[in-house]
């Protein structure tokens, strides 16, 4: 019984044999399984700015900012990813068949400054009421609406209006100059409240 | 042997309070334990909870249904998917529906997955407790091969995110199944070794059996879940009692011992691991096809119970639903909760080297155990936490020598 028993000399020789199995990490570097789900990234020419992402984020790691300034605006889309839990939901709900904004296998997310590194943002133009200014919504999240419509969009048009420039038929940065409150205002982009005004109060 | 033991203490000393805790962050159920003891001898232990009160059962209450999974899943970051599987449970129960087949057995994977990881967890850390550091690293080895598995099913070693009210949030790759099956076969052999190391050891015997004896009736009346009641006798385990996801599709059995003692309660650990292993195997082989997930709107007014074993029992949840799309009621009820307070009758009467692995061997977590203080009445400090593990440790050490290994 003294003696060391066999089976765990077998298991200690094999141990002294191998090499560690501890990785040599810093040294090099780890190399994520492709499974693994890590920092999410948008995809800029993907995602449209619907804030679906933002809708259901479990920890509010998702957020925007709208930028109107001079007859033009952006949505700035923000991933803070000190608050993120990388649980994918964000990438689950992307109307942009999952791809505007996906998991990456990125897991080195380790920076010096909260301030400016902690956060990942990207740049959506916005479409404005041509009436009163205020944010519709992304002018490639209208697009998408109008293209899964089909000829539905018809119906409504601030969707064709925004199809119509988005195909080149209308020029794209033609607003409406005047304000004038008649029955030409329901030809315009006009944010919901605009529409009802035109539809209800022009005759 | 414990007749040994305690003659060597002898002499007449006065009593000193010892605490055990309160508190630490990662703990599922924060606790103080004040031990009392004359010498060496532990004559009272005084037990409280409720240190760190998070407020989870609040937040989750301001979270929609889907996104409370992931409050839920950060109770525990060991058992990190029970409490989702018990949540999702008992939403289910509300709407009165139940997963998918192909969401059944991915469930079972990962909780099983869960438990395997859990349990390699205790072991290396009883043999850390212990004195058998060399146990302690090759289980802790073990556990990396099972956490890499876990990371190619779910994406993550913990905190896996696969559970949602109706189903699971992600599919399992067909690529990845042989991958993981030759992972967790690999980790079969030096299991086995380390299984017969354990269980043969003489000085492991001389250590552990007979030591914080919980008897079945105590276990009964204590209402102790999970490996701590099957390790005294009572066969109690939600998923052969009232089997839900694919507990009743695969072959497995129920672990059970009658001793009650902290060996007892390591036996019952080290066999269920080949049990969740061939539940795991299993699942992986005869995964069904099919939808993984019932895509539900809404959930009805009502009220739901979930249940589930987790590694250390079972855990049970209770949501109540107003229709609106927020839990107007969640309860949460962990097993350590009613682990715990056993420790009332396993813990008195024997010595403070015993004391660490006794609390220890219902598995909450160790942490607490790192945090031990020993002070006299007039708060002269005797033992800091590691003092208590060294001391554990060297009366292994003695033992040993006492057998003349």
């Amino acid at each position: 019984m003294k003696l060391p028993k066999l089976r765990e000399v077998a298991e200690a020789v094999s141990a002294l044999v191998h090499r560690p199995y501890t990785s040599s990490f810093p040294r090099v570097p780890h190399v994520a399984n492709p499974k693994f789900r890590g920092q999410p990234k948008y995809d800029p020419d993907q995602c449209v700015g619907c804030l679906a992402c933002e809708q259901v984020c479990p920890v509010e790691a998702l957020g925007h900012r709208d930028e109107v300034s001079g007859g033009g605006g952006r949505r700035v889309l923000i991933h803070y990813s000190d608050t993120c839990i990388f649980c994918g939901c964000c990438e689950a709900a992307c109307i942009a068949d999952h791809r505007g904004i996906r998991l990456s296998t990125d897991w080195d997310l380790a920076f010096f400054d909260r301030k400016t590194e902690s956060f990942e943002t990207i740049e959506k133009e916005l479409t404005l009421c041509e009436s009163c200014g205020t944010v519709i919504a992304c002018r490639d999240h209208l697009r998408w609406i109008a293209e899964r419509l089909g000829e539905l969009a018809f119906s409504s048009p601030t969707l064709y209006q925004s199809r119509l420039a988005a195909l080149g038929i209308v020029d794209a940065n033609i607003v409406a100059a005047l304000r004038d409150q008649g029955r030409s205002d329901r030809m315009k982009i006009l944010c919901a409240r605009c529409r009802r005004q035109a539809t209800l109060t022009t005759a | 042997m414990g007749h040994n033991r305690r003659a060597r203490q002898g002499g007449v000393m006065g009593k000193t309070v010892i605490s055990i805790g309160p508190f630490h962050p990662l703990q599922e159920e924060p606790e103080l334990f004040t031990l009392t003891v004359e010498g060496e001898k532990v004559v009272g232990i005084d037990l409280h909870l409720g240190y760190n009160h998070r407020g989870i059962e609040k937040l989750s209450e301001s979270k929609t249904f889907d996104q409370s999974t992931f409050v839920i899943e950060r109770i525990c970051g060991i058992c990190s998917t029970s409490h989702p599987f018990a949540y999702t449970r008992a939403v289910e129960d509300v709407i009165g529906v139940e997963e998918p087949e192909r969401a059944r057995y991915i469930r079972t994977i990962i909780a099983e997955g869960e438990r395997i990881h859990s349990h390699l967890l205790w072991v290396g850390l009883a043999g850390h407790f212990l004195g058998y550091n060399t146990v302690y690293m090759w289980v802790w080895k073990l556990r990396e091969e099972i956490l890499d598995v876990m990371e190619m099913l779910s994406g993550n070693r913990n905190n896996y995110a696969m559970f949602k009210p109706g189903g699971v949030r992600r599919d399992i790759d067909p690529d990845v199944i042989p991958v993981a099956l030759r992972k967790i076969d690999g980790i079969l052999p030096t299991l086995d070794m380390l299984r017969k190391a354990i269980l043969d050891d003489p000085v492991l015997h001389a250590r552990l059996k007979g030591v914080g004896v919980l008897t079945r009736e105590e276990a009964i009346a204590w209402c102790a879940v999970g490996p701590t009641s099957r390790a005294s006798g009572v066969a109690r385990d939600v998923r052969k009692d009232s089997p839900y996801a694919a507990y009743d599709r695969v072959p497995w059995k129920m672990i059970t011992a009658q001793e009650g003692d902290v060996f007892a309660k390591a036996v019952v650990r080290i066999m269920e691991l080949y049990e969740s292993v061939a539940i795991v195997k299993e699942c992986l082989k005869s995964l069904p096809g099919g939808p993984i997930d019932l895509d539900l709107k809404g959930v009805p007014p009502g009220e739901g119970i979930g249940v589930h074993e987790a590694p250390r029992g079972e855990v049970f949840h209770y949501v109540r639903s107003d229709g609106t799309n927020r839990p107007v009621r969640h309860k949460v009820r962990a097993p350590s909760f009613m682990n715990i307070p056993t420790c009332t009758s396993t813990v008195v009467g024997e010595s403070i080297s015993d004391a660490s692995i006794i609390l220890a061997s219902v598995d909450p977590c160790y942490c607490c155990t790192e945090r031990l203080a020993v002070r006299t009445p007039e708060g002269r400090r005797l033992y800091t936490g590691p003092d208590l593990v060294r001391l554990s440790q060297e009366q292994t050490r003695r033992l040993r020598k006492e057998m003349g290994l």
